[in-house]
């Protein structure tokens, strides 16, 4: 990895990261709703407008307005929530390891359980097992998240089914409150990702699977756990690595915007939910330009990881 | 080409089966728009939660609509929000990635691939969550949202199959006998993508499908109406009180249709892609 290559994916970045900030500065602050006459009494003054206004920054020429949103980014001095008064930066930091506890186990299984289901798939590719494994993925991928979440809850929390978790909520203090708040949630995440995730394992190690090198070494006796793990697999990890880096800050979004607003769980996810339902837009904009953002980095990362596995790709 | 196509996925099964499923969902689409069927959807035409019975096949809900009536509209509007996102975000896509590959590397394609690269960085819930939230309760928002980041993965394989095209010799006469580029691209380059756009489409309308009842359920979605979407979240409610009517309508024909596409989606792509059939 040549420091040069280094700065040019650094480089290649800061468009994207611009963009980002630029897109959520656009449609939360400037072309969002006028807030002055939320913040003012009955019957306001001219004096009394000019000064809310003012307070907002709405006087402010738009490219300055832009460069204090992300000054504000930068510094992480967010301002503070409409809804409760709290700063942002506060809020978020106290749900933001709420949301990594809650999502982390089932994406972890989800894509453990994806990896090895495709492995089988590609092992067998054409005979009954891949094709009982793939149907299966495809009507995985035809279930709504939502229907899965309303189905877990009725079959494992409700006296309908087995009644063995929580309806909602989340007060978690020891291992045992753990899993008993985050099992449903997970095998939820689980089974929506899963369908997903067997499909791609498998083509990516299917692909593999048909390389010389792996017949050869097939044809010379190697055993099939020794060719999966030892060279099919490491082989395909470029692409694994960049399907897990690029879904993180989605599933971590994604599902616990739903997960945590389904289940009231006080995350990141359930914070994001009220501030849309509210209008809330100092978290609105933070959120949405932090994950942002956070996703150009991983982005950057992935690609410097790349030319550490692959030398090739550093190569102008 | 599109003759092969249609013969190999004749041959498929599955593909034809999901074929039957989406002409059957789509048959209750045009019976609900001309006025057929699922008219009654919002009257009241019954008690408070009743159960299945042979004038309320699914029950009726908390306010005593008929979730029958209720779940067939639903049918249209997942296919109208199906239509639109998917016809306008793989018009977007065709276009802006045609425009990508054949300027590939020029400063169009530079700023195609930043604008892509910009909308996929943003997940996608907290974009349409921002476009709800500038448009403020414009009932269209969520089709908005939904088609400008749609767009870009059909974007990202059509610059791609543009490119390989752009080599052909048919190209290279067509610029020897000096065509302007725009109808080249349109009459020559775009018309051999068919194939690639028809496979892309199946597989937007059905994320156009699943992501409705997602952003329904956040409050995001369909304002006037109703979907299966809102059934859902109508049925969250409803579940802990054991009433499945919502949950058990919505959930199974979103579920069939689902299928449906998938199983085309995919046998589509194998009908296309004849590498693919070849293994």
């Amino acid at each position: 990895m040549t420091r040069s290559y280094v700065a040019r994916r650094l480089l290649y970045g800061i468009p994207l990261v611009l963009g980002v900030t630029f897109i959520s500065f656009l449609l939360m602050v400037y072309f969002g709703p006028d807030k002055t006459y939320e913040l003012l009494g009955k019957n306001p003054t001219a004096d009394q407008i000019r000064e809310v206004r003012q307070a907002l920054g709405y006087d402010q020429p738009f490219m300055l307005r832009y460069a204090d949103y992300l000054k504000q980014l930068v510094t992480l001095d967010l301002g503070l929530s409409d809804s409760s008064g709290e700063s942002v930066s506060s809020i978020l930091g106290r749900t933001l390891p709420i949301s990594i506890a809650l999502v982390l186990p089932g994406f972890v299984l989800g894509n453990i359980a994806g990896l090895m289901l495709g492995l089988m798939a590609a092992w067998y590719r054409g005979k009954w097992l891949d094709k009982l494994i793939m149907s299966a993925s495809v009507v995985g991928m035809s279930v709504s998240f939502l229907v899965i979440i309303i189905g877990l809850q009725i079959l494992l929390c409700t006296p309908y089914g087995l009644n063995l978790f929580p309806v909602r909520g989340w007060q978690v203090h020891d291992l045992g409150s753990y899993l008993y708040f985050v099992t449903v949630p997970t095998l939820a995440l689980v089974f929506v990702t899963l369908g997903y995730n067997t499909r791609f394992y498998r083509a990516v190690m299917a692909d593999e699977i048909d390389r010389d090198h792996i017949r050869t070494l097939r044809a010379y006796g190697a055993s099939p756990f020794e060719l999966m793990f030892k060279h099919v697999l490491k082989n395909s990890l470029i692409p694994i690595l960049t399907r897990i880096m690029f879904s993180i800050p989605f599933v971590v979004i994604s599902g616990s915007l739903l997960l945590e607003s389904y289940f009231g769980i006080p995350g990141i996810g359930l914070v994001t939910f009220n501030a849309i339902t509210s209008g809330d837009q100092p978290v609105l904009k933070a959120v949405v330009g932090l994950t942002g953002v956070l996703f150009v980095l991983a982005l950057t990362v992935n690609d410097l990881l790349y030319s550490l596995v692959d030398p090739r790709v550093a190569k102008p | 080409m599109m003759n092969d196509t249609w013969q190999r996925l004749k041959s498929d099964r599955y593909g034809m089966g999901g074929l039957m499923v989406v002409a059957a969902f789509a048959f209750i689409a045009i019976c609900v728009w001309s006025g057929l069927l699922g008219q009654g959807w919002s009257e009241v035409s019954g008690n408070r939660w009743e159960s299945a019975s042979a004038s309320h096949w699914f029950g009726t809900n908390l306010l005593g609509q008929d979730i029958f009536q209720r779940t067939l509209f639903g049918t249209a509007t997942a296919f109208e929000v199906g239509l639109i996102v998917t016809l306008c975000s793989t018009i977007l896509g065709a276009l802006l990635g045609a425009l990508s590959g054949w300027y590939s590397n020029g400063w169009l394609d530079e700023v195609i691939l930043w604008i892509k690269g910009v909308l996929d960085s943003i997940p996608f819930y907290l974009f349409a969550a921002a476009i709800a939230y500038a448009l403020q309760g414009n009932t269209w928002a969520m089709h908005v949202a939904m088609i400008v980041t749609f767009w870009t993965t059909t974007a990202r394989i059509i610059r791609g199959e543009v490119i390989r095209i752009k080599q052909r010799e048919y190209i290279e006469a067509a610029q020897a006998i000096g065509l302007p580029d725009l109808l080249i691209i349109f009459r020559h380059v775009l018309p051999n993508t068919f194939h690639i756009l028809l496979v892309q489409a199946s597989i937007v309308f059905v994320a156009a499908i699943n992501t409705e009842v997602i952003l329904s359920f956040l409050g995001l979605g369909i304002q006037d109406g109703v979907s299966w979407g809102l059934m859902l979240a109508e049925s969250s409610q409803e579940v802990l009180a054991g009433h499945f009517g919502n949950f058990i309508a919505a959930g199974s024909f979103l579920f069939i249709l689902l299928m449906g596409f998938n199983l085309l989606a995919d046998s589509l792509q194998d009908a296309v892609d004849t590498r693919r059939v070849i293994q």
